[in-house]
């Protein structure tokens, strides 16, 4: 699976079982200018009105280009989607095959805190290459809803881009449906792997990393919150400093971590108290489902261009920066603000998670592990020191139009 | 290039016993070219008796070297025992526990020593701290002040060139965290994955090593070596692997079932260990220098533990001991720092549940065992003389005829401290210029 995500696109051709290609092999920008052409195109869903990009729109960092919880898809558009929906940007080709390491010494687990799981592409991590990941949306009843990957390679056959297909692929490509599909799935894969609009590292934090810009005297307080270690604690998970050969932070680790956040009512399916999403147990992800421990994590995401979101966390519960912030460091100590009060007056904290599994949520890190009525690690002045920095990691081409 | 001239006597650091390093008395006196390979966490017991996963090391190279079937670890966890084998140090309150902060010292991470004094045979006294001032000793100074070469040649470090350079990759001084300490699986940028542990690699823990620009010439990824021991005259005289978390048996149970694999899906173990011996054990008895005039060293850093679990059924809460006996051999001494520290037990996880105590009973690294393949071993030999990291290092020292033997590799009659070398052990070295394959004077150094 690795191996076929990471092949050059002449080794990637001749699989047993799929049509022949034409010598020379397409180049690796060939191949990605395709996918782009594929990733714009509406017309391969059942809607005819939803591409990748109506998702994950470049005009907003490759992430949703509106404040719902979870975006709507199916055959005529009003299907919810499950999750909601993640930049796309910086993080595609430094993502880790999901993973989690186990360290044979009982003693060294112990002692080196039991990293969580790291990596794959989703919230839950259950693709290990784009092109895996890439079908999901065509094919979810709820997104693209494609009928089967016959059903994507007719669409294909139809689309402005079919001359180019079969120059790439040779003249028979398109009457072999599964060939088709795999090398469509390719060449998205291709093109979000290699496209600089993935990652175009042009926000005011990057100018400050090489020197070119400077942080406002707001912006440097919000920097020093999001690091300081007993209190945000931010960075231990959103990375935010350059790399050994220079390179700039995608503020992630990414790792799992099950933060608790609330159950969301936009989302229909949380009408039914039957139904839950576990993240890495489940219910997307099956071959996790045995790892209770694992239940209620999802993946951390990168906070670059977090601030021109309108909506925040895996199941899109907050729809401002402010309150999602105000949520991680009151979670704790003003539990009532964000979960069920009974009439008795109890908060059934965690309400997202069946109750055998809340015991899963982070109470271990900073700012998690405050008492009920104890202060928050940041006041709303501090959280506003710190929106002034996430500001700074929005991009050139994804700023509000009011800072143009 | 002499790094630290002079130091041991500008400071004082000089040795108590016999400092003099000793005339090498079997054929390991024509020895130029030492290799050292380090696995991981392995007890003498598993790796050369009940272990089915290794059996390239057992049935293979066993009989063709030389099995030490006394030699121990110098300390728990890793970190320290590294360090002892290239300076003679003893542990920091922080190199005891592999810098993780929070543990038993306060500092950890990659910070500096914070030198308090200096203690007899050279050891450094500290409040805590990882890297070691420049006026510490090591073997490779000692190595360049007598005109041989030296290489630390490390798996996988720089895969990922934004987690640690390809070349002296460690991080940066007091930024906190060692993003090193846990491995990095693949992606497309990094295909490979990155499992090079700075806590591994024993030479990013002295100022003298790492403040120097030939660090980078010094220090290299696994994969130079296959170049360098090309000729003879390119292989270092002193050559020191550490394959990655996996290939050295650290991550991984060796089953390979899910779950229990390295984060690049290998199966890890001691498994992957014999997978990592079974490709450069190979290349390396071919190389030119290693023929002529070779010694392999096969070991691992430290033993593993024993659990034992035991249940209240008053509470239902499970008490688990993750036991280190600690041993030493060789009356090896603690050191200055590890008051409080060794022995002891220390309660990491505590919930209605379960309670994880790590006991470490003693300030030893327990029996692992080591195997020597060389022209000049007896094949299929054996010795039960005791041995430690100390004695490598004292070994090495006499072989290539050092300015003596630092830190805890000297002898100081006044604690009885007394060291054996492998050297002289004529169980498994022969007799010198009695039946090895020598008759000629051994080469001199290589400037």
């Amino acid at each position: 699976m690795v191996c076929a995500l990471l092949a050059p696109a002449h080794l990637m051709m001749n699989v047993p079982g799929e049509a022949a290609i034409p010598d020379p092999a397409p180049t690796a920008s060939d191949l990605a200018a395709l996918g782009k052409r594929i990733f714009f195109d509406p017309s391969l869903s059942a809607s005819g009105r939803l591409s990748c990009a109506s998702c994950h729109s470049p005009g907003h960092a490759y992430g949703p280009p509106n404040g719902r919880a979870v975006q709507l898809g199916g055959p005529d558009l009003s299907v919810q989607g499950a999750r909601a929906v993640p930049s796309l940007r910086y993080t595609l080709n430094r993502t880790p095959v999901w993973s989690k390491a186990y360290v044979a010494s009982a003693a060294d687990r112990i002692l080196e805190g039991n990293e969580p799981p790291a990596g794959g592409f989703g919230w839950d991590g259950r693709f290990n290459s784009l092109r895996e990941q890439a079908a999901f949306p065509l094919l979810a009843p709820n997104e693209m809803a494609n009928s089967s990957p016959a059903d994507v390679a007719a669409k294909l056959q139809r689309a402005p881009y079919a001359q180019e297909f079969r120059r790439l692929f040779g003249t028979q490509i398109l009457d072999d449906p599964a060939a088709a599909y795999t090398r469509a799935l390719s060449a998205l894969e291709r093109f979000e792997l290699d496209d600089p609009s993935f990652h175009p590292y042009t926000s005011k934090y990057d100018g400050f990393l090489e020197g070119t810009a400077a942080l406002s005297a707001q912006e440097l307080r919000g920097l020093a919150l999001f690091n300081d270690s007993r209190r945000g604690n931010c960075a231990s998970c959103h990375l935010d400093a350059q790399g050994a050969d220079g390179s700039h932070p995608n503020f992630t680790d990414y790792q799992f971590e099950a933060l608790g956040v609330p159950r969301n009512p936009e989302i229909r399916a949380n009408a039914s108290t039957a139904y839950f999403d576990d993240g890495l147990c489940g219910p997307l992800r099956t071959d996790q489902a045995q790892q209770a421990a694992y239940c209620g994590m999802f993946k951390t995401p990168s906070l670059r261009n977090v601030a021109i979101r309108a909506t925040f966390f895996h199941n899109g519960r907050f729809h401002s920066l402010k309150e999602a912030l105000r949520f991680y460091v009151r979670r704790d100590t003003d539990p009532k603000l964000w979960y069920p009060v009974s009439a008795s007056g109890s908060v059934d904290k965690f309400d997202d998670l069946p109750p055998p599994l809340r015991a899963n949520v982070d109470v271990i890190d900073e700012p998690l592990t405050r008492q009920e009525g104890a202060a928050p690690a940041w006041n709303d002045a501090e959280i506003d020191d710190v929106i002034a920095f996430l500001k700074t990691l929005t991009d050139a081409d994804a700023q509000p139009a009011s800072a143009h | 290039m002499i790094l630290g001239t002079a130091l041991g006597s500008v400071l004082g650091l000089a040795s108590f016993g016999r400092s003099h390093v000793d005339h090498v008395t079997t054929d390991a006196a024509h020895v130029r070219h030492v290799f050292v390979i380090v696995l991981e966490n392995k007890t003498f017991s598993d790796t050369f008796g009940t272990s089915t996963q290794d059996p390239y090391l057992q049935k293979t190279l066993v009989p063709m070297g030389a099995l030490l079937t006394e030699y121990y670890g110098t300390g728990h966890v890793s970190l320290d025992n590294y360090i002892s084998m290239i300076s003679g140090q003893s542990p920091t309150k922080d190199t005891d526990d592999d810098c993780l902060p929070g543990f038993t010292g306060s500092i950890g991470n990659y910070n500096d020593v914070e030198q308090t004094g200096v203690a007899p045979q050279g050891q450094i006294a500290a409040s805590g701290g990882c890297i070691y001032s420049r006026q510490v000793r090591t073997l490779p100074e000692q190595l360049e002040r007598a005109g041989y070469s030296w290489k630390g040649y490390m798996e996988d470090m720089g895969n990922d060139p934004a987690r640690e350079s390809a070349t002296c990759g460690h991080p940066t001084i007091g930024i906190g965290t060692d993003h090193t300490n846990t491995a990095e699986a693949p992606s497309a940028a990094v295909p490979l994955g990155d499992a090079y542990a700075t806590r591994h690699d024993p030479f990013m823990y002295f100022h003298s090593i790492i403040d120097h620009p030939s660090c980078n010439t010094h220090v290299v990824n696994l994969n130079v070596l296959t170049q360098d021991l090309a000729e003879e005259r390119t292989t270092p005289n002193y050559v020191f692997i550490t394959p990655n978390l996996c290939s050295d048996g650290h991550d991984g149970a060796g089953t390979g079932a899910a779950g229990t694999t390295c984060a690049n899906g290998q199966p890890g173990g001691l498994t992957s260990a014999d997978a990592f011996l079974k490709v450069w054990v190979p290349k390396i008895m071919a190389s030119p220098a290693y023929q002529k005039d070779g010694l392999l060293i096969i070991t691992f850093d430290e033993s593993n533990y024993v659990q034992d679990a035991s249940s209240n059924p008053s509470t239902g809460q499970t008490t688990v001991d993750i036991t280190f006996p600690g041993q030493t051999c060789c009356n090896q001494q603690p050191g200055p720092n590890l008051a409080g520290a060794r022995p002891g037990t220390f309660t990491l996880v505590n919930t209605p549940t379960l309670v994880e105590n790590i006991v470490i009973n003693g300030y030893g690294g327990d029996r692992i065992g080591a195997l020597l393949l060389s022209p000049f071993i007896i094949a299929g030999s054996t010795s039960s003389t005791a041995y430690n990291h100390y004695s490598l290092l004292r070994s090495i020292e006499d072989i290539f005829g050092l300015d003596g033997h630092i830190g805890y590799a000297a002898d100081d009659p006044r604690t009885g401290y007394y060291l054996d070398s492998i050297a002289d052990d004529k169980n498994i070295f022969h007799h010198l210029n009695e039946w090895g394959p020598w008759t000629e004077a051994p080469a001199g150094p290589k400037f």
